[in-house]
């Protein structure tokens, strides 16, 4: 068995454990512990799309916390609307509008018309995932057309996000402003109810995690995944060879948005809010953080990083006398696993296993 | 005509802040997104220093460069020199720092732990008192200008002066150029290129740290203060073109202008936005920034 095949099927053996772990946790676990981990899934999934925007094609985004929020949104608009006393009209609108305005969604507050085609959930869900798409493609065209590189990417995005943050808590009166959705209705579909602290939801999540790895590896695996390669290592070697790397870029963070916003969707549906705290910038940061502490080239590791980062910092918040100490902790983290082990927990393994097969160490490659 | 001044004032904190980012920036290609910190610590400093070492305002601007400076010489030496050539992962690790940094406040430095409460720090909001003279306004052409915001202008041009005269008239300056320009180049002649990273890395944040003494004077010091400041500096040094130094200085002007007229005309939001948007607009139309440096 060659290096290769070797390494193919470690990779296979590792997928097939991770997700036969996450499969059968429900089985040992409580009602409050199921939420929990399902809402850690539900970053893992955010995870594989920083992995594969940042880790696989070089693109560093800092707002996906943006995509992520706006998810959220979309589906807890359709879920506020589903709840009975928010009808016709949401109650943060009745507290905004003015005294002598229609009690109706065309016109209760300005701008609630845009409300209306969420009395549909599914036109929600739907437009979690597009909405963040049309934003990332927006953004995307104008940064990676007028070649838009590295930190610059990072930044704008950055600031993107921030402006966002800010519109949403602004807007009171449509967007329930700083604190933003939390009366929630269950998801409801075909006269099935989602219990967020059940097994369903939980299933529902780590399902969509599934979904997700399987077609993002398919995709690696495909042409688009060696030309990202190729235009994270040289783009412009990328671009004399004749492709055409602006329309991949932008290919590759439009699907990243569209994960976090799909991720978001379930957050909804595992917290039960949406609130602008979802889209400030530490969090967009955090969500780097988890998929670097896992390996940032390697989607199972992203997803492992996601978990543990979390459940670690969850543990660590319950105990009084080490709160105070988990953000410098965190700090601490981001500073160890950029210095000390750049690819992540994956990179650790994959060496661990380079160096029993051959006596042959691996030289650890830094990914931008 | 206020809005003109306060824009002024705000245009001037940008100033000092992208000035510093710039020149750490354009020296070693980092972006240190703890700089916004750096800010916070200088306010930090003022605090402390009025309440326990009863200075005033104007001393505690040297006072501030100095800690600052240290601070941004630490972080230098002890993190971001490893990371050279990997400017995504200075991001993610000077943001770790950053989180680090304003943790410490609220904990006091960790004694809050142990029940030792310094007066000053935690994460409650902090005042600063300012110096009665610069309390009033100032009646000119029939408007009311507080002499605060006149103050941070001159202060901001002062140091604008001194940094030039640092770059473009010392031996530093001339090897902080040389290594900004072609690193190896520069080290092949003799420059010791580690030493100006550090020294420039640590002047960046001394002017951050000025920044943060006079942002006290008008606004509420906390523990989180400093990271709007580092998104809206990069955007100034963005759009003013990296490695020049009157391209930061009118595109501070520009964006600090534009940003308390739409705030006062709509509200901070749309001032923001309106900002973010204009930068988006330069970057659009003039990728390199309003005023490209000629040397490369």
């Amino acid at each position: 068995m060659d290096e290769r095949m070797k390494h193919r099927t470690a990779t296979i053996a590792a997928y097939l454990l991770f997700f036969a772990v996450i499969f059968a946790l429900p089985f040992f676990l409580n009602s409050f512990w199921t939420n929990r981990v399902a809402t850690y899934l539900v970053y893992s999934i955010c995870a594989v799309g920083i992995s594969l925007s940042w880790g696989y094609a070089g693109i560093l985004s800092l707002g996906q916390g943006l995509f992520f929020g706006i998810g959220a949104y979309m589906l807890a608009m359709s879920l506020t609307l589903a709840v009975p006393e928010n009808n016709p009209v949401p109650e943060l609108m009745l507290l905004n509008m003015q005294p002598d305005a229609v009690r109706d969604l065309c016109c209760v507050t300005p701008g609630s018309f845009l409300w209306i085609p969420f009395r549909s959930v599914a036109f929600g869900m739907i437009a979690a995932i597009v909405v963040p798409c049309v934003l990332a493609a927006g953004l995307g065209y104008v940064m990676f057309k007028r070649r838009t590189t590295g930190v610059y990417v990072s930044i704008i995005t950055l600031a993107f996000a921030l402006i966002g943050q800010l519109l949403i808590i602004n807007n009171q009166p449509l967007t329930g402003g700083f604190n933003g959705l939390a009366n929630l209705a269950w998801l409801e579909i075909g006269g099935f109810e989602f219990d967020p602290y059940g097994p369903s939801i939980y299933y529902l999540v780590a399902g969509t995690l599934l979904a997700v790895v399987l077609v993002s590896r398919a995709m690696l695996s495909a042409r688009i995944g060696q030309v990202l390669k190729a235009v994270r290592e040289d783009e412009a070697r990328a671009r004399y060879l004749g492709y055409d790397v602006e329309n991949y870029k932008l290919f590759i963070f439009c699907f990243s948005a569209g994960i976090a916003g799909l991720a978001g969707m379930l957050f909804t549906l595992t917290a039960e809010f949406a609130s602008p705290s979802l889209m400030a910038t530490s969090f967009s940061i955090s969500m780097v953080i988890w998929a670097a502490t896992g390996g940032r080239a390697s989607l199972l590791g992203a997803c492992i990083g996601a978990l543990l980062v979390n459940f670690v910092g969850s543990v660590a918040s319950e105990s009084p006398a080490f709160q105070p100490v988990w953000p410098i902790v965190l700090g601490g983290l981001f500073v160890f696993v950029v210095l000390v082990m750049p690819n992540g927990i994956a990179g650790i393994v994959k060496d661990l296993i380079g160096r029993s097969g051959k006596a042959r160490a691996v030289g650890q490659e830094v990914y931008p | 005509m206020e809005t003109f001044v306060i824009g002024l004032s705000i245009a001037s904190i940008l100033f000092m802040v992208a000035l510093g980012l710039a020149i750490i920036y354009g020296t070693m290609k980092v972006i240190n997104l703890a700089h916004g910190e750096m800010v916070m610590i200088g306010a930090y400093v003022t605090v402390l220093a009025t309440k326990h070492l009863g200075f005033n305002l104007y001393l505690c601007l040297p006072l501030a460069f100095l800690v600052t400076a240290g601070f941004g010489l630490v972080i230098e030496r002890t993190v971001v020199r490893r990371l050279y050539g990997r400017l995504l992962d200075t991001l993610l690790a000077t943001w770790g720092i950053a989180l680090i940094l304003q943790q410490l406040i609220r904990i006091h430095f960790g004694l809050g732990l142990f029940g030792i409460h310094i007066d000053g720090l935690g994460s409650d909001l902090q005042n600063v008192p300012v110096p009665g003279e610069l309390q009033q306004t100032l009646h000119f052409l029939g408007a009311n200008i507080p002499v605060y915001r006149a103050f941070i202008f001159v202060v901001a041009l002062l140091l604008g002066a001194v940094t030039w005269w640092l770059i473009y008239r010392t031996r530093f300056g001339s090897q902080l150029r040389a290594v900004s320009v072609a690193r190896n180049t520069a080290a092949a002649c003799g420059v010791n290129d580690k030493r100006v990273n550090m020294l420039a890395f640590a002047y960046g944040s001394g002017l951050a740290g000025i920044a943060g003494v006079l942002v006290s004077g008008f606004k509420t010091v906390s523990p989180d203060m400093g990271t709007p400041y580092v998104v809206d500096a990069f955007l100034v040094v963005v759009a003013g073109g990296v490695g020049h130094l009157a391209g930061t200085f009118l595109s501070a002007g520009i964006l600090g202008e534009v940003q308390s007229f739409v705030a006062m005309w709509l509200n901070d939001v749309y001032g923001r936005t309106v900002l973010f948007a204009v930068v988006i607009l330069i970057l659009l139309f003039k990728p390199q920034g309003l005023f490209v440096s000629r040397s490369r």
